[in-house]
């Protein structure tokens, strides 16, 4: 450890560094620095998790019974299924929205961009339930949408709240910002020499943004869609309230095992069956694109 | 000010040092005091936990010294957690028919005898599953008189989509849901129970398209009708006499009605056992569950409360004489076995 700390830090021509002051253990034992937060880590994550794990194998009784109960039940998997569909819809449909803003923040920038990204972050800022009940409103039978409508003469007044199309729309409102800040980190990093090259070689803008663009920014569109899919599985308030009855996901699952039905053990295996599937996504993300462009 | 008031009496250095060391030996005793005397009690919230404040937790603490804090909301998930953990958030709780049955069933709650309440200050009847009977509320039918001009007056009205039509809402909460669906297929309010679950739930596909959400909590209940979401609900007579009340377009019928029963219950395992069977002593004691019930349209369980309110105010309450008969009052005992296999079922039902 510490020669190679010499031969890596230290100019070839110096001596060994010394500590100063009798702190030459802190050197040898580097993992004392992370000790904290991995202490940290340990308590208050892996013991938990671990705790989860305990009671989703002994409860009610010790064995694999809750996860052989989980995957014999078509009712079970069929959440699982629908959870992954929405999920799936609702990235689709966030990138759809979110694209566009990250693109003219980026490629604008000053006041403009500095707008935009203020707007999302706004939106960002304020909770998932108080963005549920203002989405009640506005799709409300006596909401803004409803009336715009019927004073355009369609009739019979639609039905949007409670519906499969309200909840995956306002899931994916909830999302857009996550989804912009991801794209405009990478888009910001993209040369706009490169786009002028391309228009000076006589690429028309819509061919210029297709060849040049759009590929640099996929590993925006990578990452904005990892997060938004991972955090888009754990939705519990807004299909719950907007949705309709059929909409349930998996987190609505977890939660009336947990409220009505006082099955912990039940309870804590679909947590992990979640818990590994939003884990086998990341291994896949890591095994095509390397995990650590994600933090970059 | 202050300048003056430290010039007129100035405390010397001793007094001071002396108070202060005083104090600070004081100090374990008092807090020890106060903790010993600290009873924890999970409320609903809102004006359901005021009107608790003021009717029964500030003149128990002024009867017997004992404060009491309140955690909200009412969560029977927390009451299993806390056995399983031994640690107690709260004490005292409120539960529901079916909710008291699963408490039995897992475990989770003291049991009663008469060292914890002497039967002088209950009545007959009072304790059911350990738990004491408080206040009664009722799952009746309510709808939009701007909609509907003569509202349904039986759940047969209510699954009628072509006499009544309009979207409809009721609670995501089996135990209540499958005995409106059983009526509405003919059965009779006293041969209820146990439930016939096939016919019950052959009776709930035939309403299933036309209920649009399925309700959780008593507010969004009240937002379904306000806003005109739904023409026609399922919902506690409670929660729909405050619309009623507000003016609003609004009607409700006991006829046969759901009641529901509140019960007081002690978590099992707590320190503070011996004050909760107090406070609960306390709060059903006639004059001041009487009152209680009055501020939130309950029907008081203690049969001595209905003395001294006015005509009035009973015909509004679940379980008076004039509506008391047209209803069926869940029962605890009957439905216990069935819940669990009820619950898995509604659930799968419901998604499907």
């Amino acid at each position: 450890m510490a020669l190679q700390l010499t031969d890596t830090t230290a100019p070839a021509t110096a001596a060994p560094r010394r500590v100063p002051g009798g702190w030459t253990w802190l050197v040898r034992a580097p993992f004392i620095l992370y000790a904290p937060a991995a202490l940290f880590l340990a308590v208050f994550f892996l013991v938990p998790l671990g705790l989860v794990v305990w009671t989703s194998i002994s409860e009610p009784e010790l064995g694999l019974g809750n996860y052989a109960e989980f995957f014999a039940s078509t009712y079970d998997l069929g959440v699982l299924a629908r959870t992954f569909r929405t999920a799936l819809i609702v990235t689709l449909v966030s990138l759809v929205f979110a694209y566009p803003v990250a693109y003219v923040a980026a490629r604008k920038g000053g006041t403009i961009g500095a707008f935009l990204l203020g707007v999302v972050a706004l939106s960002f800022w304020t909770s998932f339930l108080v963005r549920t009940y203002a989405w009640m409103v506005i799709m409300g039978a006596r909401g803004p949408v409803v009336g715009l409508l019927v004073a355009l003469g369609v009739e019979p007044a639609p039905q949007l709240l409670f519906t499969t199309f309200a909840a995956t729309f306002a899931m994916a409102h909830m999302l857009v910002p996550f989804m912009v800040l991801a794209l405009y980190a990478v888009m910001r990093r993209i040369d706009e020499t490169h786009m002028r090259a391309a228009a000076s070689l006589g690429a028309r803008p819509w061919r210029a943004f297709a060849t040049v663009y759009l590929p640099q920014s996929l590993p925006g569109v990578l990452n904005g869609a990892t997060l938004v899919f991972i955090t888009c599985l754990g939705f519990y308030v807004t299909p719950t309230l907007i949705g309709s009855p059929q909409d349930k996901m998996i987190a609505g699952r977890i939660g009336q095992e947990m409220e009505q039905l006082l099955e912990f053990g039940a309870a804590s295996a679909t947590s992990m069956i979640l818990l590994a599937a939003a884990l086998a996504l990341f291994a896949l993300y890591d095994r095509f694109f390397g995990i650590e462009r994600m933090w970059r | 000010m202050a300048r003056e008031a430290m010039s007129l009496s100035r405390p010397t250095r001793r007094h001071v040092v002396s108070a202060v060391a005083a104090g600070a030996l004081a100090m374990p005793f008092v807090r020890g005091a106060r903790a010993a005397e600290v009873l924890y009690v999970n409320t609903w919230g809102g004006p359901w936990e005021e009107a608790a404040r003021a009717i029964l937790f500030n003149p128990f603490t002024e009867a017997t010294g004992i404060e009491i804090r309140t955690i909200a909301p009412v969560s029977f998930a927390k009451l299993a957690a806390q056995v399983r953990t031994n640690v107690y958030e709260f004490d005292v709780t409120t539960l529901g028919v079916a909710e008291l049955g699963r408490a039995n069933q897992a475990n989770l709650i003291d049991k009663y005898d008469e060292s914890k309440i002497a039967p002088s200050s209950l009545w007959p009847g009072a304790v059911t599953l350990n738990g004491v009977s408080s206040h009664a509320f009722a799952n009746i039918i309510a709808w939009r008189k701007d909609k509907l001009a003569d509202g349904p007056q039986t759940w047969a009205d209510f699954w009628d989509t072509r006499k009544y039509p309009g979207p409809r809402s009721l609670q995501n909460y089996p135990a209540r849901v499958l005995a409106f669906a059983l009526m509405a297929d003919g059965v009779e309010p006293a041969k209820l129970f146990p439930y016939d679950l096939d016919r019950a739930f052959k009776s709930l596909d035939r309403i299933k398209k036309d209920v649009r959400i399925w309700w959780s909590q008593s507010p969004q209940s009240q937002q379904l009708l306000r806003d005109g979401e739904v023409s026609l609900i399922g919902m506690w007579n409670t929660s729909a006499q405050v619309m009623i009340d507000q003016k609003l377009p609004i009607a409700l019928t006991f006829n046969q009605a759901v009641i529901d029963v509140a019960a007081w219950v002690v978590a099992r395992g707590t320190p503070r056992a011996k004050n909760a069977w107090r406070f609960i002593e306390f709060a059903v004691a006639p004059e001041r569950l009487a009152q209680f019930a009055l501020r939130n349209n309950y029907g008081p369980m203690n049969p001595a409360s209905f003395k001294g309110l006015s005509a009035d105010v009973v015909s509004r309450m679940p379980t008076s004489p004039e509506n008391l008969p047209k209803a069926a009052i869940l029962d605890a005992e009957k439905l216990a076995p069935q819940l669990a296999a009820m619950a898995k079922r509604f659930e799968q039902w419901l998604s499907s």
